[in-house]
């Protein structure tokens, strides 16, 4: 579903990523983790083309990015990689002149060309699938974190992704807010959605993960499925990464 | 006063004409505003240019001068405009340059995580723009642009100079009838005063009404 090959991005003279070389198939749930400035989002908002790349190449659902591609092959396949997968931030991004339902349709209408009836139905059905049937009317200042990031959980699945990418979802939430959102992610892994995961959620990790990924300085360090990476990794910084993370 | 009083239809008609350019001006203003806003930070770089150099252009120079080019200058080219033509063109234009940079830093203020959540849901740049940043640069907007809208209001006075009958020339005329300069003058004053006081409250009220929505 996504595969990078050599992918490599610099900003200026400071390399974010280094010869990224990874591999999700479809109904994967890749999780990856790493200390921060290690490249991991970078690496999604490459695939998402809201970075450029600059060496390499990577495809999404069969369409090809690549580095000595034209600017203009490139914006090309950018949008319709687009629209074919979802995106949800760490600051949720909702839109805050549209209530929930509308930050749902919005795409449906504006994108897809939808009648409104039938928007408002598909987004009525999606925010039941998050748990948010009654808060359809509310404008995101006045939902929750939580509630906030579920709305955009749904906002992308109206557009029918074949893969979602989620940039650390859980990362600006207060800590009882967290489940609700990993809950609904869950329940999307068992669904079989093919999902890209940067995040700190070492128990989602464990539980949810078909395979888990460790980022250090722009390096992929070890790739494993889930068991082997907690339980036996294989790297040094991987066994020193997970040490930290248990001091905690 | 009682001359004031005598007169008064004759100085309400001004105010009529005074209060027309206002809005007529405001409005096509507005719309060159946003699209040389948008041309600043969207365009290609002659475009970029250009509308840089259109702003540039009108914020450096006197409305006073620009009004008297574009009334007495066009004619060495054999275009002959009516004075009230040339008044809405003028305050139009020079409204323009001053709600462009309004537009421009509303626009520059939403947060950069709204284009790019746009951008991920397939959007096209337009799309974009057109949905999700407008709307909500619009809302930020809303303040600079009622002080240019009261701006303006008392900016049309400078087009009694190419003798549009707004409320300082009607006034004007009625002076050089009676040589009586105070009544004439302290009423228009009064005059100017009630008309940005109610469109600061008619502004005010349409701000805290969209204030409201989110």
């Amino acid at each position: 579903m996504i595969t990078t090959t050599g992918l490599s991005k610099h900003f200026q003279d400071l390399e974010v990523l280094k010869n990224i070389n990874l591999e999700v198939a479809a109904r994967d749930i890749v999780v990856v983790l790493g200390p921060s400035g290690s490249g991991k989002s970078t690496l999604l908002r490459c695939l998402n083309g809201l970075e450029d790349i600059s060496g390499g190449s990577f495809e999404v659902n069969g369409i090809r990015v690549g580095a000595e591609d034209s600017k203009r092959a490139r914006q090309q396949a950018t949008r319709e990689i687009r629209r074919q997968s979802g995106m949800v931030f760490q600051q949720f991004n909702l839109y805050p002149h549209k209530t929930a339902l509308g930050n749902v349709t919005e795409g449906l209408m504006t994108v897809k060309k939808m009648p409104k009836e039938q928007a408002v139905t598909i987004g009525r059905k999606l925010l039941d699938r998050v748990g948010l049937t009654d808060r359809e009317d509310y404008y995101p200042s006045r939902l929750s974190g939580g509630q906030q990031q579920r709305v955009a959980i749904a906002r992308s699945l109206a557009m029918e992704p074949a893969v979602m990418l989620f940039d650390e979802p859980t990362s600006a939430l207060d800590p009882e807010l967290v489940g609700e959102v990993l809950s609904v992610m869950r329940e999307l892994a068992q669904e079989g959605m093919t999902m890209l995961v940067v995040s700190h959620e070492m128990k989602f990790a464990r539980e949810v993960a078909t395979k888990v990924v460790l980022m250090a300085e722009g390096n992929i360090i070890e790739e494993a499925a889930p068991q082997h990476f907690f339980e036996d990794p294989r790297q040094e910084r991987t066994r020193k990464f997970l040490r930290q993370i248990n001091e905690i | 006063m009682q001359l004031v009083f005598d007169n008064l239809p004759f100085l309400l008609k001004g105010a009529g004409f005074t209060l027309l350019l206002t809005i007529v001006s405001m409005f096509f203003g507005l719309i060159i505003g946003l699209v040389v806003a948008i041309a600043r930070l969207k365009g290609n770089r002659p475009i970029r240019w250009l509308a840089r150099v259109y702003v540039s252009i009108i914020r450096g120079t006197p409305l006073l001068v620009q009004i008297v080019i574009i009334y007495y200058g066009v004619v060495d080219y054999g275009i002959t405009l009516g004075s009230l033509t040339a008044a809405y063109i003028a305050l139009s234009v020079n409204a323009g340059a001053y709600l462009s940079e309004t537009f421009r830093g509303a626009i520059l203020s939403v947060p950069k995580g709204q284009l790019e959540a746009a951008y991920t849901t397939g959007m096209t740049p337009w799309q974009a723009m057109r949905r999700v940043v407008l709307p909500q640069a619009m809302r930020i907007a809303i303040p600079p642009m009622g002080n240019t809208f009261i701006g303006m209001l008392k900016e049309t006075s400078l087009v009694s100079v190419i003798t549009v009958s707004e409320l300082l020339r009607q006034a004007q005329l009625l002076i050089a009838q009676y040589y009586q300069y105070m009544p004439f003058y302290l009423a228009i004053g009064v005059m100017y005063w009630i008309m940005s006081t109610a469109l600061s409250f008619i502004l005010e009220r349409f701000e805290r009404r969209l204030a409201k929505a989110y």
